[in-house]
């Protein structure tokens, strides 16, 4: 009888116990915009920074394409430079660059040309025979959207996608945002993707969900068993979510213009965060899981009343002023932005999550350019205590207490409280504790772009956006920005200021105020 | 940096702390951090002095509360202490201070050095006691009772002089709820990394049941060199074995050495398959890595494996970084002191 083969263990045993347990098997990546400030900036440092930590398999091999010509060492050379300015591990470590070079090539081509990819296939093909790729595939979209169909056609009529259901090596395609430009249209790229590609092999990457703290909202609420419990109407009166940004629209007036901060910033990264602050706890720590909650969280965002939309949203403008001590023009003078623009470089929304554990909590939310500085941030307002004990003492003044979550810089968690200043009167102040990463880790923690990577490497889907979550969240936005597009103003306000004096009345109707971040 | 060292009364030590942090100058940005009680036991004041140095280093990247324990039995009988507290800035103008506490003790007073050290620890934080130099496996009560607050025992096994000493690590391991770090296990890290790497690869997984030699060449400093220059070499051996499924009966373990200034590293390693075939693990000392290689195979492309940076303070911040034990030393280790007895036979 012939003796079977012993099992293939589905991961290497040795890996056990090392920092990395899983390690991608070898795969070619083509990065679709190779040439592009992407792929110079974040893509190529980020698998430079993988590789110098040991995370990436020995055959890696990367294949840039797009239309400049440059040949393997011209690009190699380029990429170095890269990955000298901007990597993680910088400066490049020599010896670990000349094995990563190795598995760097370059490939010249047109999108929309089929003979391009007759090229490209047959050096992919050439790789899998030297460097052990096995015919697996990552397609690395750093293009404009408007390129994507284009691609994903010529991919699938060259044969260079696999089924998954068939089985074989995977084929997998990540995507950039923006995932459209409306409902209408990201349901377009959608149904482009799966005529090509199954949903699993598509990976919208959406920076934000790559971040150390934003992954660290999942353990904070659901590792630890004091917060739990608190994390609902009854203890939390609102809830405050803050994108700002010192920078106005630096060289990318012409993109902005037509897209604006609710579909650049709100549409994606701020209802990502909203939906893993008010998430139910998924069944399991899986991709499927946890996108499930919360697509649901963005399911039940209230309707914005479009007839009644000042009551629950601001839009602004920044005009002429100053940002960190330097003068600063007003949009509308911004390189390649109309001198008419009505598109707005702020927003303020009041959105309300109705479901059981949400219903009349408000979530106010702000995203802004040219503010006072950068600034990503979330504040969980609690409830007052009840005031009895001390209402007739005039030393204390109870406050709510505050969590507040920095997503960036200077990422960390703060729990302000009030105690009683030491002293024979009975006086409180508010005290804060504090945890900064980089504190208590020291060190930089990894690039967004590394983790994404390797993710997708390792076909993890959790940190990326699935096709319903992209649709629901243009789903709440369309009718608002509809609106928009038929008439109104956006409200002006002086560059490096907090947004227009309406943001502020937003929340001071509602008795409350913006935190400063 | 650390501030000038103050001597304290042995029982005003934590006001004198808090003194300390009061008159601290307002105007500095400074954060008072801790992440770990770590306790030093030193028996010289070469050796408290170098520990000392290396966690006030250590703390830079792992905030802690460091109590730097000297006990000397047969010292003077005195009890003394000093305190200080190391700073190093972060982001620009802030600074993050962790307070160390210097404890010196001699004669019989050794014996109160252990309840001491109790009252010293910071509440809710993990206490890691660091062992400088060789385990007394033949005072086994005292080193229990220094142990008893520590969730984890940090030694370096290339200070061993028996394989008693790996013994009772294996025992600390198997019996208590100390966890035992290793510093010479994790210098071994980038030769696990560079091993994994070659059976990284879905068709090489299946070899590493196949394995029929492991030869690895260390460095020694002398002909017949202390027992612990060997451990590096008998702990990678051990958990090749361990994680690959392999035994003694099917698996011929070949240790070398090569004499060097500075004994117990690896220097190369050799994995042989049943086949015939074998795979090769080599330290490149001039451009800073280990390069794997697979006899064979050409498909797959040469792994390049960054040395990693093993000065002291930097064994111990990768230790402590690690929130849980490190299971797989934990695993290796009844292994390792397995193959020992064998060498030693």
């Amino acid at each position: 009888m012939p003796v079977a083969a012993p099992p293939v263990p589905e991961v290497n045993p040795l890996r056990e116990g090392l920092e990395q347990e899983r390690v991608p098997e070898a795969s070619c990546l083509v990065i679709f915009g190779a040439s592009g400030d992407l792929t110079h900036r974040k893509l190529l440092p980020a698998l430079y920074s993988l590789t110098h930590d040991g995370l990436l398999p020995a055959g890696l091999t990367i294949v840039g394409f797009s239309r400049p010509d440059y040949t393997d060492d011209a690009f190699r050379a380029e990429i170095k430079e890269a990955c000298n300015k901007y990597s993680r591990t910088r400066p490049v470590d020599d010896a670990i660059w000349e094995n990563f070079a190795k598995g760097l090539f370059y490939v010249k081509g047109e999108f929309g040309e089929a003979e391009s990819y007759v090229r490209l296939k047959q050096r992919l093909e050439e790789c899998d025979r030297t460097r052990g790729t096995g015919g697996r595939r990552l397609y690395y979209l750093a293009v404009p959207p408007a390129f994507f169909p284009v691609i994903s056609d010529i991919l699938g009529s060259q044969g260079m996608v696999t089924d998954p259901e068939k089985g074989g090596p995977y084929t997998r395609v990540i995507i950039e945002k923006p995932f459209g430009h409306d409902l209408a249209s990201a349901k377009e790229l959608n149904r482009v993707a799966v005529t090509t590609f199954r949903e699993r092999q598509v990976f919208r990457i959406d920076h934000y969900l790559g971040k150390e703290t934003v992954q660290n909202l999942l353990v904070l609420r659901f590792a630890n068993g004091i917060f739990e419990p608190f994390w609902n109407r009854q203890y939390i009166d609102h809830v405050q979510f803050t994108v700002a940004e010192s920078i106005g629209v630096e060289g990318r007036g012409g993109y902005f213009d037509s897209a604006g901060i609710t579909r650049d910033i709100v549409q994606n990264h701020m209802l990502q965060l909203v939906s893993l602050v008010a998430m139910e706890p998924p069944v399991a720590f899986e991709a499927d899981a946890i996108r499930d909650e919360k697509v649901k969280v963005i399911r039940a965002l209230r309707s914005l009343p479009v007839e009644r939309q000042t009551e629950f949203v601001v839009r602004g403008q920044y005009g002429e002023g100053s940002a960190l001590g330097e003068k600063a023009v007003g949009y509308r003078n911004e390189p390649s932005v109309p001198p008419e623009s009505r598109t707005e470089t702020f927003v303020a929304i009041k959105a309300f999550v109705d479901n059981w554990r949400w219903a009349d909590v408000p979530f106010y939310i702000r995203a802004g350019k040219r503010m006072p500085k950068r600034v990503t941030d979330i504040s969980i307002h609690f409830r007052p205590a009840p005031n009895p004990l001390f209402r007739r003492v005039p030393g204390v003044r109870v406050q709510p207490n505050i969590l507040a979550i920095r997503i960036q810089p200077d990422e960390g968690i703060s729990l302000k409280f009030d105690s009683k200043v030491p002293g024979p009167a009975v006086r409180s102040a508010p005290v804060t504790m504090e945890f900064r990463y980089a504190t208590s880790f020291g060190g930089e923690p990894p690039e967004a772009y590394e983790r994404l990577l390797l993710e997708t490497m390792l076909g993890d889907s959790t940190l990326f956006a699935r096709r319903d979550e992209v649709e629901a969240a243009w789903a709440w936005l369309d009718p608002l920005l509809a609106a928009w597009a038929g008439d109104g103003e956006p409200a002006l306000y002086p560059a490096g200021t907090w947004g227009p004096p309406e943001a502020d009345l937003l929340l001071e109707r509602d008795g409350r105020r913006w935190r400063r971040p | 940096m650390p501030s000038e060292d103050l001597r304290v009364d042995v029982g005003a030590i934590e006001r004198s702390l808090s003194e300390i942090w009061r008159n601290q100058n307002r105007d500095e940005a400074v954060t008072r951090a801790a992440l770990w009680n770590v306790i030093a036991h030193t028996c010289t004041s070469d050796e408290h002095a170098n520990a000392a140095e290396v966690l006030c280093e250590a703390s830079a990247s792992v905030p802690q509360r460091t109590v730097i324990i000297r006990s000397d039995p047969r010292a003077k009988a005195e009890l003394t202490s000093w305190i200080g507290v190391n700073c190093h800035p972060i982001n620009g103008d802030k600074q993050v201070c962790s307070e160390e506490i210097a404890i010196i003790a001699g004669g019989e007073l050794v014996h109160r050095v252990p309840p001491l050290m109790n009252s010293l620890l910071i509440p809710d934080m993990p206490v890691a006691v660091w062992w400088v130099g060789d385990l007394p496996h033949e005072d086994e009560a005292y080193v229990h009772a220094m142990l008893d607050p520590a969730d984890r025992l940090i030694i370096d096994s290339a200070a061993f002089d028996s394989p008693a000493d790996l013994a009772l690590l294996t025992k600390i391991a198997e019996q208590t709820t100390t966890a035992p770090a290793d510093l010479n296990w994790v210098r071994l890290e980038e030769w696990r990394l560079a091993a994994a790497s070659i059976f990284d690869a879905r068709e090489m997984r299946p070899r590493l049941q196949s394995v029929r030699r492991i030869r690895i060449v260390a460095t020694a400093s002398s002909d017949a060199p202390p027992f612990g220059e060997n451990v590096g070499a008998l702990y990678f051996a051990a958990w090749l074995s361990v994680q690959g499924g392999l035994t003694a009966a099917t698996t011929d373990y070949q240790f070398e050495r090569r004499l060097h200034t500075r004994g117990g590293g690896i220097a190369f390693v050799e994995i042989s398959f049943e086949d015939g075939t074998s795979a090769t693990i080599r330290r490149d000392r001039e451009r800073s890595v280990l390069t794997s290689a697979i006899d064979g195979v050409e498909r797959t492309p040469e792994a390049v494996t960054r040395s990693l940076l093993n000065r002291p303070h930097e064994l111990i911040s990768r230790q402590l970084k690690q929130p849980e034990a490190d299971r797989m030393l934990v695993k290796s280790l009844p292994a390792a002191a397995q193959i020992a007895t064998r060498m030693v036979r």
